[in-house]
């Protein structure tokens, strides 16, 4: 079945004020124990009493980002942790292979959007919250989507998700000039992974605790075979799966774009390379193989899900209410040997390319990217730093030094006024120099005239 | 802590700032990395780039080689690069465009260069795979092939191969191949 | 069938006998083959993980769970959405508003209603190929009038009990080889435990596993393959194409050839002897030698697990003896003999960068060897069951041969009764932990012990009312001093941290730690049924506080 893509319906009724019916009497009482009364290991600032229960209720907005085997657990858990409004994202559909885990859908329901499934049930087991479902990509919506919660859990089975999720929340974040984040631009992440028997999850608070990109080599690259060993001495029925995913497919069917998920695709790339395995006697290739192979399955089971899940929404409990202690910033999870639960605190990136503060540079209104080049290059603390440098605005290059054509291209942007190339706003620029390891983050702060009062410094 | 999310008080912020704040573009840390490699690239005189998707998008772009010594001597060869999000964790999915006879590129395209799989690493850019591309062109490898034919033609005879070479850039037939010409 | 339980009948769900009809309707219509299509296609990000045989065994499984708060309920919704065969839940109390705020499986017009066939439907609906079944009577009660009852199952799961019911229930479990399996969640901790006499695994699956390839003592037909290579050929394709595993033992014979019979005394002398006959440092078989040079200088030992299995009581057999401990004592009798203190190869040869017919010729010398060892176990196995006199083929070849796959990481595990955790434990790594700076976990273990001799005495759980959590801290403090006392650390000390949030929390059951809970007793069920990976050695203590647990090995 087509994904139907960038859809997004609302689905939902709209938030309706929440009926007094929907409160009897003493519903919350184990919760309320951890709400209403004081505590010793709680969190800094928690004031235990009706106005936390009720911020959770009814203010605090929670954006939940998957509806898959996390997806699911987390809305569960978040609805029975007092949390009143919860969003979900997801842009996928039910699967038959979902439902072992995802206990939200049924056989009935496979085909159907799993974010808008996953509401209904949670809206209609768990009365007074309110669930809105959106089917669609992240990438779909903008960032004042994101901007209106308070807390954003994320569920997800990919690293591309992850990363674009954590620039969009680490963009939010500003710096105060003395390089101290700005508490009202922090917007907490919480973040759960699982494969198998293990998991993780972590608490991301952009710049206090390490973003996603400051520790992205906690996370393995993928393992690829060399494309000559696959076409000339394939050893294993892997080898021979990808064999005929990667080179024979588009030798043998030209013109037609390979679907993992069109059961048709999946069987021929399986027969060749049984055909191939057997003629290079090795054994072992089988359907399931193929497309564990193809679509690089990861295994996934109810409890560490579970486990996981319920993890990451008591630790967005803490950082809403401060009810409790939170955690050391990641939790690692491993059920394989008896049961090993421990947190570590790992160390931000201080020259993170995503949530890092950026060296503050300040100018005059008036000044020209070249000015400010000239500016850069004089400063004594990138002395030594930099000496050609190519000046970025987000996804826009303002000054490429190379290659001939990107330089040509840019050149004229030499003699504009920074600001105006900036928006009207100061900000965080990067720049690029052979001299340099990675990227330097610049905080451009426009100094403030008399006749300019409209914006002022800092970014 | 808690005024760090002390939601009403937010919510109300957020109101009045709403309409100041322009929709940014947001970068992956992929187009970051790729920015500062592109900005930094050293091409050979034999070598080019292009950006079919402008100046801003830097994720897909192809690079052209003109080799000027070796088999291969005044061939065009164009190669695309598509950048993943997450580069340079993962690396950059680099196809050959042009037909090409050769023992190291199959006949759609695929490459077989280590660095663009096996051995790739993040402190590997974008330069250092266009240096490996060029490798390819002046000493290709009948060792680790992808095309099979090419490279035995090429380990059994090479002048053989140079012919065979020559042929197909030319525009001809190579074993029941044609290739388009690219010279 | 209709089983009587004292007064209570067990009732089995109206709708598990339409879904059954149903499902019988469907498998006329449709054939078999289909029907399991759709399990496997259901089952497949597990069946990935423990099997076809780790799913035949859960859908054999009968489960009993006592109590379905919610973490009795998410305890049995993940081994439910799993597959298990059939479940039975006993509970006794009746659904109040506050089941509503911290169980999903609660449905919201049920209040007032039984909560065992309220819980057992909507698990039922959840995934109808499972069998469904509720006992409206407290699990309490029915430990006292009916222990025969728990007999017919192969698995409990307690949840939210005290020490008290529990340790009646222990009995009665070991008396009818049970597996019992305790959860408990309380305000933000948690506590699960494993009660067997017995279990033992094969099929551990260590994550990270050990290449046995005998590098360092090759058998003569690996020896023989070795010799059929020319190393040093004058080919460089052919130069980089041999399996590492034939430069490995080449290379060490030729070490050994020069230096007077020696092994290289250390892995920096054997990596540069490969080095030294490398052409390159691009040739990846080269690269993978050096990389797994040291299996040549440190090849594996047994494992002190294995060698406490070879060690143990239980392998001097006698004609009750289990299919394990007969394979356990014919390995013993291979590794002194045959083996030459080795178990049996597995055959598994990790890949090595070489042309396919290379490899394939060495996976077949490894396999061959593999399959001989089998053979001699097994034959070792059909002579201990003559002598002990039951039947030579009592245990099939297939299980003899996954058994010798997995001889090198063989695990036992016996627990002790719960009454005996009561014990003193004198010099215990649990009595370590208490002594130690930061104790949370092991105060916590001790606390959880406190709060039900505090329910004993006081007939409520401490911190219940609000207006007496001052004096129930005192109490608390107390009755943790006695069960301190009783354990023999009557030295140690419980941060009163603890104590006052345990009183804080008053017995409240939340429902993500009850997930996290029953999360593990849910994976722990799974690992017990399927007797794969390595199920809890001790208590484990769950701190929703720090995000942490700890496991006590007893």
């Amino acid at each position: 079945m087509k994904k139907r893509k960038g859809e997004d319906e609302p689905w939902a009724p709209e938030p309706e004020v929440m009926a007094e019916t929907t409160d009897i009497e003493g519903r919350w009482r184990d919760l309320d124990r951890l709400l209403l009364r004081p505590g010793i290991l709680v969190g800094p600032g928690f004031e235990p009493g009706i106005d936390t229960r009720d911020m959770i209720r009814n203010d605090c907005r929670v954006l939940v980002i998957g509806a898959g085997g996390l997806g699911c657990e987390l809305l569960k858990d978040l609805a029975l942790t007092g949390f009143g409004n919860l969003e979900v994202i997801d842009m996928d559909t039910i699967d038959v292979s979902n439902l072992n885990r995802q206990f939200l859908f049924r056989m009935r329901d496979v085909g159907q959007p799993k974010a808008k499934i996953a509401a209904e049930r949670v809206m209609e087991r768990v009365k007074g919250v309110n669930v809105v479902p959106h089917y669609c990509r992240i990438e779909d919506k903008d960032s004042s989507f994101f901007d209106q919660f308070q807390i954003i859990v994320l569920g997800l089975d990919s690293l591309e998700a992850r990363s674009y999720i954590n620039a969009v929340v680490c963009g939010f974040l500003e710096y105060e000039p003395d390089g101290s984040p700005i508490l009202t631009t922090i917007k907490p992440m919480v973040d759960g992974g699982t494969e198998g028997f293990k998991g993780h999850a972590r608490v991301i608070i952009p710049g206090m605790t390490p973003c996603f990109q400051c520790s992205m080599w906690l996370f393995p690259p993928q393992v690829t075979f060399p494309l000559c060993t696959l076409a000339e001495t394939p050893r294993s029925p892997a080898h021979c799966i990808e064999f005929v995913h990667l080179i024979q497919w588009g030798q043998d069917r030209t013109g037609e774009t390979f679907d993992p998920d069109n059961p048709e695709h999946m069987k021929w790339i399986y027969e060749q390379a049984a055909k191939r395995a057997e003629q290079y006697s090795i054994s072992g290739v089988t359907y399931s193989l193929t497309q564990g192979v193809v679509k690089n399955i990861i295994p996934a089971i109810a409890s560490t899900n579970a486990i996981v899940a319920a993890t990451c929404a008591l630790e967005t409990l803490k950082i809403a209410t401060m009810c409790s202690k939170g955690m050391e910033v990641f939790m690692q999870y491993t059920g394989t040997d008896g049961v090993y639960m421990r947190t570590f605190q790992n160390e931000k990136d201080p020259n993170c390319i995503v949530c890092s503060a950026g060296v503050p540079v300040e100018v005059e209104a008036t000044t020209t990217l070249q000015k400010f080049i000239d500016v850069l290059l004089k400063d004594s603390r990138f002395k030594n730093k930099i000496s050609k440098p190519s000046v970025s605005l987000q996804g826009e290059n303002l000054y490429m030094q190379a290659p001939p054509i990107l330089e040509e291209e840019t050149r004229p942007n030499l003699l504009r006024p920074l600001r105006t190339l900036m928006g009207g706003e100061g900000g965080i620029l990067n720049i690029n120099d052979k001299r340099l390891k990675g990227i330097l983050r610049v905080q451009v702060i426009f100094k403030t005239t008399d006749v300019d009062m409209d914006t002022a410094g800092g970014g | 802590m808690i005024k760090l999310f002390s939601v009403k008080q937010k919510q109300k912020e957020a109101a009045e700032s709403a309409n100041g704040r322009a929709p940014v573009k947001k970068q992956s840390p992929g187009e970051l990395r790729v920015q500062k490699d592109i900005s930094e690239l050293n091409l050979a005189k034999t070598t080019s780039i292009s950006f079919p998707n402008g100046k801003d998008n830097l994720l897909n772009f192809e690079i052209t080689i003109r080799p000027d010594e070796g088999y291969y001597q005044g061939g065009t060869f164009v190669f695309t690069f598509q950048i993943s999000q997450v580069y340079p964790h993962e690396a950059p999915k680099v196809k050959c465009k042009t037909k090409v006879y050769h023992p190291n590129i199959d006949l759609e395209g695929n490459v077989c260069l280590n660095i663009l799989r096996e051995d790739w690493n993040p402190v590997l850019s974008v330069n250092s795979i266009i240096y490996g591309l060029q490798y390819l062109f002046l000493d290709p490898n009948p060792d680790d092939p992808l095309n099979h034919e090419a490279a035995e033609v090429l380990r059994e005879n090479p002048r053989q191969f140079e012919n065979n070479v020559r042929r197909s850039m030319a525009g001809g037939y190579v074993g029941g191949n044609h290739f388009p010409r690219c010279i | 069938m209709r089983v009587r339980t004292g007064e209570e009948a067990v009732v089995r769900l109206d709708l598990t006998e339409n879904a059954a009809k149903r499902r019988c309707l469907e498998k006329e219509a449709t054939p078999g083959v289909q029907a399991m299509a759709q399990r496997n296609k259901k089952y497949d990000r597990q069946l990935r993980i423990w099997g076809e045989q780790g799913q035949e065994a859960l859908e054999k499984a009968n489960i009993c769970v006592l109590n379905v708060g919610p973490t009795g309920a998410e305890a049995l919704k993940n081994l439910v959405l799993g597959g298990i065969g059939s479940f039975t839940i006993v509970d006794g109390s009746d659904i109040q508003a506050s089941d509503l705020g911290n169980n999903f499986l609660i449905e919201w017009d049920s209040v007032g209603r039984r909560k065992a066939s309220a819980v057992c439907s909507v698990l039922h609906e959840m995934n109808e190929s499972v069998e469904a079944k509720f006992v409206e009577e407290s699990p309490e009660a029915l430990i006292e009038s009916n222990p025969s009852f728990f007999g017919q199952f192969t698995l409990v799961i307690a949840t939210q009990m005290s020490e008290f019911a529990l340790v009646k229930l222990d009995q009665i479990c070991r008396r009818y080889d049970v597996l019992l399996l305790v959860a408990r969640s309380y305000g933000l901790f948690g506590h699960v435990r494993i009660s067997v006499k017995e279990h033992v695994v094969i099929e551990a699956k260590p994550d990270n596993k050990v290449e046995d390839l005998r590098f360092h003592k090759p058998w003569p037909e690996l020896r023989r393959l070795v010799e059929e290579f020319d190393i040093d050929t004058k080919d460089p394709v052919i130069h980089k194409h041999i399996p590492f595993g034939v430069l490995l033992i080449k290379i060490l014979d030729d070490w050994k050839a020069e230096h007077g019979g020696q092994m290289p005394s250390s892995l920096r002398e054997l990596k540069a002897a490969i080095t030294s006959r490398r052409r390159s440092d691009d040739e990846d078989n080269y690269k993978e030698a050096l990389k797994a040079a040291y299996l040549v200088t440190s090849p594996p030992v047994l494992k002190p697990e294995l060698l406490a299995a070879l060690n143990d009581r239980c392998a001097e057999l006698d004609s009750l003896s289990s299919e394990f401990w007969i394979m356990v004592a014919a390995l013993k009798q291979f590794l002194e003999n045959e083996g030459q203190g080795e178990p049996p190869l597995d055959g598994s040869v990790p890949d090595m960068h070489s042309f396919t017919e290379y490899y394939i010729r060495v996976q077949k010398v490894y396999q061959a060897r593999a399959e001989a060892d089998a053979a001699a176990v097994e034959e070792r196995v059909r002579s201990i069951l003559k002598q002990i006199g039951r039947d030579p083929n009592a245990i099939s070849k297939t299980t003899i041969k996954h058994f010798c796959k997995n001889a090198r990481n063989l695990r036992v595990y016996r627990y002790p009764k719960i009454s005996e955790e009561c014990s003193s434990r004198a010099g215990t790594e649990f009595q370590k932990l208490l002594a130690a700076e930061d104790n949370s976990n092991a105060a916590l273990y001790v606390l959880l012990r406190a709060v039900d001799r505090f329910a004993a005495t006081y007939k409520r759980y401490p911190g219940v009312f609000d207006s007496e959590i001052e004096d129930d801290i005192c109490q608390l403090k107390s009755t943790a001093a006695d069960v301190l006392n009783d354990i023999g650390s009557s030295g140690a000390s419980i941060p009163d941290d603890l104590v006052s949030e345990i009183c804080r929390f008053g017995a409240a059951e939340l429902h993500c730690v009850a997930a996290v809970v029953g999360g593990i007793a849910a994976q722990e069920s799974i690992k017990l049924l399927t007797g794969q990976f390595m199920p809890l050695s001790g208590p484990l203590i769950y701190n929703a506080i720090s995000a942490t647990s700890t496991v006590f090995n007893c």
